[in-house]
Order: C-alpha cells, then sequence, then structure tokens
C-alpha cells in the first residue's frame, strides 16, 4: 500500500517538473516577460518555503528565523561576485554550509527551549543578524553589495535579456529541495522529524535522539535555504540587510507554508502559486487603485484562510477528498 | 454539482487568464515613460509627491500652455504631437521589487525610459536593468553619490549629490568660523543605516576630516524608529559644535523633538534631502523646527526670487498634493522635461541619439535652481545648485553661497529655553 502511494505521488510529482521543463519551449511563454518573473518567483518562493517546512513542518519546530540563513547564502554569492571578483558559484556553497554551521550553532541552544520560547528566540536572531549586517563593513554594511554589469550566461549566473536562465536556475532549485524532502519523508529521518513533532518525550522514549534529530534538520533546512538566498541575490544584482535579513523575509517562509499546509509535501507549492501571482499582479496592477490594495487583499487572504481552514489549501483539498469518499461510500453501506 | 464544476473550471480559467493578460496596447503617437517611486510603505508621502511632480511635467508638455515660460510648454507633445504616457508603478521602498517593476515596465508595459526612484538603495538595481538593455534612466533626486560613479551609459541624475552637498556644507562651516567667529572645531553624525545615511554620513565625514574637523559622534538609526533617545543623548554626551543629519520624513521630527526634549542643541546642524526639506514637516514642528540648516534647492521663496517661472506649473502640481514643491519632487519634474527636450532635439526615438545628446547638450531648465541642467562623466547634472538655507517661522531662508544669502544665519542656534 505504502509503495502504491509513494509511486502515485511520484508520478505526479515527475510529470509537474516535466511539464515545467518544457514550458520554456513553448514560443512566448517565457522570455523575458513579466509572467516569466513571476514563475521564477513561483519557484524560487516554493522552494524557500519548502525548506522551512523540513524543520518547522515535518519537526514542528517553528522558525522566525530562517531570513538568516537565507541572507548567509545571498552575502556568500554576492561577496564571492562584489568582494572577491569570482563568480558566484563558490559562493553558494561557501553561504550554504555557512548557514548549515550557523544553523546548529544558534539551534543547540535553542533546542533547548520548546514550544513557543524557541520561537520567539528565532525571532531575537534575525534582529541580532539584521544590525550586525548593517554595521559590519567586510560585508557591505548598510550600504550592501550592488553587482557590477556581468557578462550574461551560466558562468555568471546572470541574465538581461532573457529569463529563461533564471527560470531553468529556479527550476533546478525546486527539484533539488523538493527532491531532498521527499526523500526525506521516505526516509527514517522523515519518521523520526514526525515522531519528535507529535511526542519528543515519546520519541525518545522509543530511542530516538531528539537532539540530533533537530539538529539534522535546521541543517538540512539551513542549506537549502542559503542556496535560495543565493539564487535571490544572483537574480536582484543587489544585496542588503533589510532585503534578506528581516522579519518581513522569515514571515514569507511561513505564510507560504501555513497557507498551503504546514507539513505536507505540496503545502508550500500551493502556497506559493497563490500567494505569489496575487502579491506580484496585484501590485503591479492594482497600483492604479490606490496604495497598498495588494497588501489588503493579501491579509484578507490569510484571515480568511485560518479562520475557514488552518490546514491551508491541503486541509481543503483534504476535507474535499473525504467528503467525496463518504459519499462515494453511502450507496455501498445501504445509509 | 456538475454546474458548479463548471462554474469552478470556469472560474479558475478567467483567474489564469487575468494573471497571464498583457498590457493594454499602446494608441498611435503616444510616448510611454515608466515612473517607479515608493507609493507605500515608510516614504510613500514622498513618492506621491514626486509621482506628482512627473505627472505635471507631463501635463506642461502635452498640453500647450503658451503662458508657462518652461521649454515645450507652447506646444502639445514632442516630436510632432506624441503625448507622454506615464506608466506609475509602486516599489514599496524595496530593491527587490524596484529592479522586477523596472524589468516589468520595459518588457511588459513597453515603456521608452524610466524616471525614478526616490531610494537610492532602489535607483540601484532598478537603473542596472535600464543600463543592461540599453534603455534610458533618469533619476531626479536619489542623492547617493555612487550612482553616478559606475560610469553608465544611459543613467542620469538632475539634483546634487550628498557628496556635493557635504562639501557645501563644510564649506560654509569654515565660513561660519572666519566671519561670524562660530568657534566650530568638532563635528557629530546621525543618519539612517540605509544606503542614503550611510553614504552622506560617509561623505559628511571625509569631507570634515579632509577639512581639519574632528568627528566626534557617529550615530546610526534604523529607519522609522519610534525612539532616538539613546541616538541623541550619545549626541549630547559628545557634545560636538555641529551636527550633520540625513534624516527622512518622520525621523527629522523625531530627532529634532528629542533634542528638545532633552534640553541640547550644537551651534549648528545641518540636514541632508528631505527631511529637512519637507514644508509639510517644517509646518509641522512650528516654532521648535526655527534655526535648523540644510541643503535646499526649491521652496517657494528661493522660487520667487530665483525661479520666477516655476509659480504657474506649481500652481497645478499643488492641484495634485495641497503642497507646494520641495527640492526632490521638483527634480522629478525637471527629469522629464529635460527628456522631453532631449527627444525633441534628437528628432526621433534612437536611445543612442537621445543619449548622446543627454550626454552632451546643456538644456534650459527653469525649474532648477541653475536654471541648466548639463550632465557629465557617469550622469550627473553639473549645474546641480543646491544652497544653504536655514529656517525661521517656516520659511526657507538662504544663507550660504553668498551669492543667494539673503540674511547672517543665527548661528549659534537659540537654545530650546530662550525661545
Amino acid at each position: 500500500m505504502k509503495t502504491t502511494r509513494f509511486q502515485q505521488r511520484d508520478l505526479v510529482w515527475g510529470i509537474l517538473v516535466l511539464l515545467l521543463a518544457v514550458l520554456p519551449l513553448i514560443p512566448g511563454v517565457i522570455g523575458n516577460s513579466f509572467r516569466a518573473h513571476v514563475l521564477i518567483m513561483v519557484l524560487l518562493y516554493a522552494s524557500m518555503a519548502q525548506s522551512w517546512n523540513i524543520v518547522s513542518g515535518y519537526a514542528g519546530q517553528t522558525s522566525f528565523g530562517h531570513s538568516v540563513f537565507f541572507g548567509i547564502g545571498a552575502y556568500g554569492a554576492g561577496m564571492a561576485v562584489v568582494t572577491y571578483g569570482l563568480t558566484p558559484w563558490p559562493g553558494f556553497l561557501v553561504g550554504a554550509l555557512l548557514a548549515a554551521v550557523v544553523a546548529v550553532l544558534i539551534s543547540w541552544p535553542c533546542f533547548r527551549l520548546s514550544g513557543h520560547y524557541f520561537a520567539i528566540a528565532t525571532f531575537a536572531i534575525v534582529e541580532i543578524f539584521n544590525r550586525l549586517f548593517m554595521v559590519w563593513d567586510w560585508v557591505g554594511g548598510a550600504l550592501g553589495l550592488d553587482y557590477p554589469i556581468l557578462t550574461d550566461g551560466w558562468k555568471n549566473f546572470v541574465w538581461s535579456q532573457t529569463k529563461v536562465g533564471f527560470y531553468y536556475g529556479a527550476l533546478a532549485l525546486f527539484i533539488l529541495i523538493f527532491g531532498i524532502v521527499r526523500w526525506i519523508e521516505t526516509h527514517r529521518l522523515g519518521y523520526y522529524l514526525r515522531a519528535v513533532r507529535e511526542g519528543q518525550e515519546t520519541a525518545e522514549s522509543l530511542g530516538v535522539n531528539s537532539t540530533a534529530v533537530k539538529l539534522a534538520a535546521m541543517a538540512f533546512s539551513a542549506f537549502l535555504a542559503a542556496l535560495c538566498g543565493g539564487f535571490f541575490v544572483q537574480y536582484n544584482y543587489r544585496v542588503d540587510p533589510p532585503m534578506v535579513m528581516s522579519l518581513e523575509m522569515s514571515m514569507k517562509f511561513v505564510l507560504i507554508t501555513i497557507l498551503g499546509g504546514l507539513g505536507n509535501f505540496w503545502g508550500p507549492l500551493l502556497g506559493a502559486m497563490i500567494l505569489i501571482p496575487l502579491q506580484e499582479y496585484t501590485r503591479a496592477y492594482l497600483t492604479v487603485l490606490g496604495s497598498g490594495v495588494d497588501l489588503i487583499i493579501f491579509g484578507l487572504i490569510i484571515v480568511l484562510m485560518m479562520i475557514k481552514q488552518p490546514g491551508g489549501i491541503m486541509g481543503i483539498v483534504t476535507d474535499f477528498g473525504a467528503r467525496r469518499r463518504r459519499a462515494g461510500a453511502r450507496p455501498d453501506t445501504g445509509v | 454539482m456538475k454546474t458548479r464544476k463548471l462554474l469552478a473550471v470556469v472560474g479558475l480559467c478567467v483567474f489564469g487568464l487575468g494573471l497571464f493578460a498583457g498590457s493594454a496596447t499602446a494608441a498611435d503617437k503616444v510616448l510611454k515613460i515608466g515612473v517607479v517611486f515608493p507609493l507605500t510603505g515608510p516614504v510613500a508621502t514622498a513618492g506621491q509627491r514626486c509621482v506628482a511632480a512627473v505627472e505635471t511635467a507631463a501635463e506642461v508638455i502635452n498640453n500647450a500652455h503658451p503662458e508657462f515660460k518652461v521649454p515645450l510648454a507652447a506646444q502639445e507633445g514632442i516630436l510632432g504631437g506624441t503625448k507622454i504616457q506615464l506608466v506609475v508603478a509602486d516599489h514599496q521602498g524595496k530593491p527587490d521589487v524596484g529592479k522586477s517593476e523596472a524589468e516589468r515596465l520595459f518588457n511588459q508595459e513597453g515603456v521608452w525610459a524610466m524616471i525614478g526612484c526616490y531610494n537610492s538603495a532602489v535607483t540601484k538595481p532598478a537603473s542596472a536593468v535600464a543600463e543592461r538593455m540599453k534603455r534610458i534612466f533618469l533619476s531626479g533626486c536619489s542623492s547617493s553619490a555612487a550612482l553616478t560613479e559606475r560610469n553608465y551609459q544611459y543613467f542620469f541624475r538632475c539634483a546634487p549629490t550628498d557628496k556635493t552637498e557635504s562639501h557645501e556644507f563644510v564649506e560654509y562651516i569654515q565660513w561660519l568660523n572666519q566671519n561670524q567667529k562660530a568657534g566650530i572645531k568638532t563635528i557629530g553624525l546621525i543618519y539612517e543605516n540605509t544606503e542614503f545615511g550611510k553614504h552622506a554620513a560617509d561623505e559628511g565625514k571625509a569631507a570634515a576630516k579632509a577639512a581639519g574637523f574632528e568627528v566626534l559622534a557617529d550615530v546610526a538609526f534604523n529607519p522609522g524608529a519610534t525612539n532616538l533617545n539613546s541616538e541623541v543623548q550619545t549626541l549630547k554626551a559628545k557634545n560636538p559644535d555641529a551636527v550633520f543629519g540625513a534624516c527622512l520624513g518622520g525621523d527629522y521630527t523625531l530627532w529634532v523633538r528629542t533634542m528638545k526634549q532633552m534640553n541640547w542643541l550644537p551651534k549648528v546642524t545641518l540636514n541632508y534631502c528631505t527631511g529637512y526639506q519637507d514644508p509639510k514637516i517644517a509646518q509641522q514642528l512650528g516654532p521648535d523646527g526655527d534655526f535648523f540648516m540644510g541643503g535646499t534647492g526649491y521652496s517657494p521663496e528661493i522660487g520667487a526670487k530665483y525661479m520666477p517661472d516655476v509659480a504657474a506649473v506649481e500652481k497645478i502640481y499643488t492641484a495634485k498634493v495641497g503642497v507646494p514643491f520641495d527640492s526632490d519632487s521638483i527634480q522629478e519634474a525637471v527629469a522629464l522635461l529635460v527628456l522631453a527636450q532631449a527627444i525633441e532635439k534628437a528628432g526621433s526615438l534612437d536611445v543612442e541619439k537621445v543619449a548622446a545628446i543627454l550626454r552632451s547638450e546643456t538644456f534650459d531648465s527653469p525649474l532648477s535652481l541653475g536654471g541648466k541642467v548639463a550632465f557629465g562623466p557617469g550622469g550627473q547634472n553639473m549645474k546641480a545648485t543646491s544652497i544653504v538655507t536655514q529656517l525661521h517661522g517656516g520659511k526657507y531662508m538662504p544663507v550660504f553661497p553668498l551669492s543667494y544669502a539673503e540674511q547672517a544665519a543665527t548661528v549659534p542656534m537659540t537654545p530650546w529655553d530662550k525661545r
């Protein structure tokens, strides 16, 4: 039974990836359009939210500090290019590894705190790193890092005439992160994570080393969030602390996952598919109606979702499926 | 049930079509110009005023106003009747949003050139988009000197930079020491910790040190602060003779009020950019704002004396936002007027031709303090002029350079308890 479910889900996943991969081959779909930008943002934010989902969804440790790891990744690539005149590739790796190390160092004492206290501690970490980077001249301080004009292509990982390169970069990130989470889901680590989420003491009584499991989840999660940060800085040609290491950025990790469905494989993708186009299109096309219309709509959706279905979009889908199954089962039971 | 499913499918299709809908096709004889400013966020008011200023310039260009003594005002449109159509976007004060909006305006909306973005930190990536696409980008008032140190070919800035203002501030203090025996030997800095504030402070520090002043305090704060007690306390403890401020909007008000609360003032304060220059803030501060100084490119008083042709145009602007031009917003109007002149001189919409004209020619600009605009290396307006003013009863009184000075400044500033 388990094997069948695994295969069905992977089949859907495979078809989705295939469709996304051939999308740029359809003339006029990607190019250099705003639509391409929105698709890239959906893939990026879905990947970011999925990286957060590992530690907060599967392991149940709510982190509001993921913008720190995202920011470290962004600075890794940014410094490689701007400070050292290299390609961003070594910066991606160094930034991601550094983020994982920082995540473990931060989490070690924080995991002694439980429930809301851990979440509050991660809030504070964002502020600490934001202030630190604002005054740290080596990383550009408040001035940030601005990219010079670079030659387009994979070597520099920048494109100015078309977004196809960025699209495939975002898709690669998406496949990597969702693939790793899929692997975690079916691997022993996934079961341990969910066991810790459902009851840490019970899990420990069964031999699960909860601290090691949570630290591993945090390291994985931070590494992947940092890769997303590296992509973000390449895409925007600039990084400064408020852009990446902010509570606002941290909230994006959280809101997208909660809207889509916390602790669910498809949740981050569904959340990003709703929130990102909404954010981008309302900002772009409803500005004429007045300032902040997009933010009003964004806020209303979150409030309505929290009232009606705290399980997010996946909660709605699951409820719908359950209702259909019940409706289908009625004639058989003779009710 | 089937009907509901059908409705759901139709609804999804309509939603999808809405998302993927392209922009409206441009009418003939219309030239689209992208206008990107912060319409939401902490400096939304300044952004909305900048948009109103560009709209004012567009109205002057598009309609025949023979009564205005402004280039292109007498005719309708440019290039024999082409009207300027503005496409407005909000970057929310965020560099990543500014960059994506710049791309959208060029690629999706088909704008021919862009004007923006007020925040220097946003102007940088947004103008980088234009440069990569070989499209013209004009900035009215973004003041970071770094913007015109990139040697871009398609970027032009109308306002003076914070580097220019820093040198002017230092020169003025030296003049005060010589002529008013001000006895200023030490400098303090207070600034918002952003691209604008940090850059202005660095330039101020460098200029002060080069002139032999001792920099005693270097105080940064987060923009949008709700409390500046510890920052002002630091300044008070160091007690510099003069303070350079880079505080925008509400932060400027808070800084002034906190100094009053702590009953401390240096001999001289000089502020960069909009906080001091905002007539609304000067009005809100009332007598508390008196004797503060700063760089100013325009005020109704300065306009009445040195820029007489502004008043008629200003009526259009004031009808939109309820206040007169300020030093920043007027530069955005200048940006569009200069761009339109360059297109008219080029006689075509060839980007290379227009950019070459922008780089090489001098433009009449009755809305600029110097009356002319001429872009030098990196796209900086070499004719950009800023004068030092001091607030007296809500009016900006020019005090330096001497060619503009109407009265000697009150130095040292009158202490709070003697006002």
